[in-house]
């Protein structure tokens, strides 16, 4: 009997020991699920506000949609049950190994990130039908193309809707309205673009506008371009080393800025939208300056509300940066261009044969590599010349941040990829003999050269013989419409680039004067 | 058939309805071929199998309004009464106050059905009047270019629809349909659309034995719809430009889509419904030769490509005096199956089974498809159960706009480039009167020399 007593005694106690435990665990769980938990460990402030004053708290039917229905999938289980405490862990370990004052909240709610932190389906959970009523048309469209490419291109519901939970300005769910103000300190409108008597430096002025740029004078030289198989990095398609010889040009000291570009798109846009081969067949025409067809707005803001004066234009398409040099020149009456890719290299370089334009080995100053994630790489010396994965937070910055290159020009590695006017083929450097003058790169190809890398990539991708190309198709994954855009990407940000000038045209010009002219 | 009446389109449905369903009258014992040789019952992806009774299940009254009098809602309000009882036509909806009137005098003659005076609406507005005249579902019949706006109305008042085909004549329509159509899910709206084939017994058992696997896999097809021309209205010195074409509406694209929207998108239906695969893209080529008005083609041929790079022709034809042939063929890894005589072969082309047209007439009172259609429904509607076919019909229909355009182009179009194109057909607020009649001729595809 009593060893009978003993097992139920023992059985009650382990049933309420269970119960116990499962209330404390629910307990727990419930606790820990509360907004105000979230918000009394992440000390993301901006985010705790921005989300009351998003559209999933301050909405019309008054629904509240707390922190862990949009960052845990909602759907209760084992799969959400793991996800919490992978998110929970990883949370506690940066709460107490990290100062959160010292951590990038800003880029953190940029797209690349912010995917790791919204599981798609915690959407969908409530979103059930993305044809609700008052759709519109164009969203239709929207939503459309993302249940049938959902899958195939991975689309998630931020892609578009990346402000959906907290109220974010700049990435505002909507297309760009009128044109974007200029931000330089000038206000006289320029009256004549700058007459050029000699090879030397000038600043260009864009007649009828207040915007203004320095050109540099880069001189005739012979460099070997591509890089060797002892350069640290270095990929096949950099090969082989040829003796490049180009002439003369003049060269943007910067990358195109915002205040140039919206210069050009507010005379040039169009507001609605016109077939690409009716703008491909004006453009191609040589029309008049009014008669250039430039981009239609953009969705959102191209600019990502980055701010600054010279911040560099970007998410602009080749054939957008190709039809804003058109209208340079028309403007200025000098004939604008992208640079070639071995002009880009040589002014890249500015005279020198190592990896960057300045001392050090790429595996120095590169995150890869096993040793490195042990020891922070140095960076004291990249950091005067090149914004870059290490010291970018993630978006571009102004040209007064670093110092130019011997050819006086700044940010060539780094900042934003710069359009070349060669199409990329691997074997590029193969196609031509081993000592050539001012190469063009090949006949056709698919996708244009980009050089220099961008704000988010690792040193390794800085080198001057690096190089990489466009990759069109994947740039326009998340744009719905039909056909794509030809002047805005939606998926790359990294993107922008940098004039330059022929020689001749400039010194033989005659001075575009908008007063002459009416 | 009287040519210069509205009616004419009565007349031509009656005649078409005769090949329409010639496929069920095919003979011969339903041999039940190879079993062996088939695989399992495939996934039906959630494919819909309709219950095809005689007749609907009784039940409380269903107050049904016609929107577009014509032949094609004539036919379609009777279909609705005869496929049950307890239903009532309630409201009538017209552009036009004679096509009103004629099918308010047939529904008095024949049924006995008396729609008063203040049930029945004249005007492009009609169809919101009539959708708020306390009804439980509408007849959507009028030329298709209006049926996008007219659904999405119905689903916003939460009625029930009946859509004849086609249900949309450009990718602006698909896109309002599908909106409509998910939005109608949610209120728990029963949708039907007069793709009727989906309920006719002969396509319903074949497309059985193909999921089935009868033939294999799916490796491509053909589908027809060659026949004689329909008819068309001479204009009438009274008559507007508006008035005019939709009185004529069957020869004009931007109301009827171009006949093989208008009508071959029954026989790419089967195709999409048997394959369930999904389009790619259309090379197409069409012209006109014969037609006396509008601005439509007389024929087109397409190639569609779908996924898998799987090729299906289509053909349709409006001539009067030429072969006709109005059917599907599907073929199969391990055989075809053709709607012209309704028997699934093997690839040496021995019958393995055959649809007995002649046992369904002994089995069943009811062999109409256009009445079973709304049997269903109606069903759907007592039994509280769902049935949506607005997005399948979708589909099928930007299919056809698709091969279209590509004949009109003589371009390859892809589905993505259609289905998200800005192409709007509809003139800004129509209305009976004049209008700018210089958009409407007969496209020329490519350039010449």
């Amino acid at each position: 009997m009593t060893k009978n007593k003993h097992i139920i005694a023992w059985f009650v106690l382990g049933v309420a020991l269970g119960i116990s435990l499962l209330l404390a665990i629910i307990t727990t769980y419930n606790y820990t699920s509360s907004d105000a938990y979230c918000q009394s460990c992440h000390i993301h402030t901006k985010a705790d506000k921005s989300w009351p004053l998003s559209t999933h708290v301050n909405n019309e039917s008054g629904v509240t949609v707390h922190c862990v229905d949009c960052h845990l999938p909602r759907k209760k289980g084992l799969h959400q049950w793991i996800s919490k405490v992978e998110l929970g862990v990883k949370d506690v370990y940066t709460y107490w190994t990290k100062d959160s004052a010292s951590i990038d909240w800003e880029s953190k709610q940029q797209l690349e990130y912010a995917v790791k932190y919204i599981p798609n389906e915690a959407c969908k959970e409530c979103h059930t039908n993305l044809f609700p009523k008052n759709i519109t048309d164009e969203g239709v469209t929207a939503h459309l193309y993302y249940t049938e490419k959902e899958e195939s291109l991975n689309l998630q519901c931020i892609s578009c809707h990346l402000d959906a939970g907290h109220v974010m300005p700049n990435y505002a769910h909507k297309k760009l309205a009128g044109i974007p103000g200029i931000s330089t300190s000038n206000t006289e409108l320029f009256a004549a673009s700058t007459p050029v008597k000699s090879f030397e430096s000038f600043i260009e002025k864009i007649p009828g506008t207040a915007v203004s740029f320095s050109m540099k004078a880069i001189p005739a030289g012979t460099f070997q371009m591509g890089s060797s198989e002892k350069e640290s990095f270095r990929r096949e398609d950099e090969a082989p080393v040829r003796e490049v010889t180009v002439s003369p040009f003049f060269m943007a000291e910067i990358e195109v800025t915002w205040d140039q570009y919206w210069a050009f798109y507010s005379e040039t846009y169009s507001e609605g939208r016109t077939a690409p081969e009716f703008v491909y067949k004006n453009n191609s025409s040589n029309p008049d300056v009014d008669g250039i067809s430039g981009p239609t707005p953009p969705f959102g803001f191209p600019d990502q509300g980055w701010g600054g004066v010279d911040r560099p234009a970007i998410t602009m398409t080749y054939y957008a940066a190709e039809t804003f040099c058109q209208w340079l020149t028309k403007k200025t009456g000098k004939l604008y261009r992208l640079p070639t890719e071995a002009e880009w290299e040589y002014a890249a370089r500015g005279g020198t044969q190592t990896p960057y334009f300045f001392e050090g080995n790429p595996k120095t100053f590169s995150s890869q590599g096993f040793l490195h994630r042990f020891f922070e790489p140095d960076t004291a010396v990249i950091n005067r010349y090149v914004v870059y994965q290490l010291n970018s937070k993630n978006k571009s910055k102004e040209p007064s941040q670093v110092a130019p290159n011997p050819f006086g020009l700044k940010n060539m590695l780094g900042n934003v990829m710069e359009y070349c006017s060669d199409y990329y083929q691997p074997d590029a450097y193969a196609q031509t003999d081993k000592t050539v003058k001012d190469p063009k790169g090949p006949a056709s190809g698919e996708e244009r050269v980009v050089r220099g890398g961008y704000y988010a990539l690792d040193a390794s991708e800085m080198r001057c013989a690096a190089r990489d190309y466009t990759r069109h198709e994947q740039w326009l994954r998340t744009d719905p419409q039909q056909p794509k855009s030809i002047w805005w990407y939606s998926d790359i940000k990294g993107i922008g680039f940098r004039v330059v000038c022929e020689k001749e045209s400039a010194l033989t010009s005659t001075v575009n004067d908008t007063n002459k002219k009416q | 058939m009287n040519r210069r009446s509205f009616l004419g389109a009565a007349t031509t449905l009656t005649v078409g309805s005769g090949l329409l369903l010639n496929g069920c009258t095919g003979k011969g014992g339903a041999s039940d071929g190879s079993k062996a040789g088939s695989t399992p019952l495939k996934q039906l992806d959630g494919t819909y199998i309709p219950d095809l009774p005689d007749k609907a299940m009784d039940g409380p009254v269903i107050k049904a309004g016609v929107v577009g009098c014509g032949g094609r809602g004539s036919g379609a309000a009777f279909d609705f009464l005869n496929s049950g009882d307890n239903l009532v036509i309630a409201a009538l909806a017209d552009v036009f106050p004679d096509r009103l009137n004629s099918l308010r005098d047939r529904l008095k003659n024949e049924k006995g059905i008396e729609v008063p005076e203040d049930k029945c609406f004249i005007g492009f507005d009609a169809y919101k009047q009539l959708i708020d005249s306390d009804l439980d579902m509408v007849l959507l019949t009028t030329p298709p270019a209006f049926r996008p706006i007219h659904f999405k109305y119905a689903v916003e008042k939460g009625k029930h629809a009946f859509m004849e085909k086609p249900i949309l004549v450009d990718p602006t329509g698909y896109r309002t349909i599908i909106a409509a159509s998910k939005q109608a899910e949610v209120k728990k709206l029963n949708v039907v659309v007069g793709t009727q084939r989906r309920h006719q017994r002969c396509y319903v058992e074949a497309f059985k034995k193909v999921k089935d696997g009868m033939i294999g896999e799916i490796t491509g097809g053909n589908v027809y719809w060659n026949g004689g021309m329909l008819w068309y209205v001479d204009r009438k010195p009274e008559f507007s430009d508006m008035e005019w074409m939709i009185r004529d509406w069957v020869n004009w694209g931007w109301l009827s889509g171009d006949h093989i929207v208008e009508q071959h998108v029954h026989n790419l239906d089967v195709f999409n419904w048997f394959s369930g695969k999904k389009v790619v893209k259309a090379t197409a080529f069409g012209d006109r030769v014969r037609r006396v008005t509008g601005d439509q083609f007389d024929f087109f041929s397409v190639d569609f490509e779908y996924e898998g790079g799987i090729h299906m022709h289509s053909m349709c034809r409006q001539i009067d005096g030429c072969s006709n042939n109005v059917s599907e063929f599907i073929q199969g890894s391990k055989g075809s199956w053709s709607s012209g005589d309704n028997t699934i072969r093997d690839l040496e082309g021995k019958e393995l089974w055959k649809f007995d047209g002649e046992a369904e007439g002994k089995e069943h009172t009811q062999t109409n498809a256009y009445v079973l259609e709304h049997v269903d429904m109606v069903n759907h509607i007592r039994s509280n159960k769902l049935v949506n076919q607005a997005e399948a019909a979708a589909y099928s229909c930007l299919c056809a706009v698709l091969g279209r355009e590509s004949a009109y182009t003589g371009k390859t179009i892809t589905w993505d480039e259609i289905s998200a194109s800005t192409m709007n057909l509809m003139p800004e607020n129509p209305k009976i009167g004049p209008m700018d009649m210089t958009g409407y001729v007969v496209h020329k595809p490519g350039t010449g020399k």
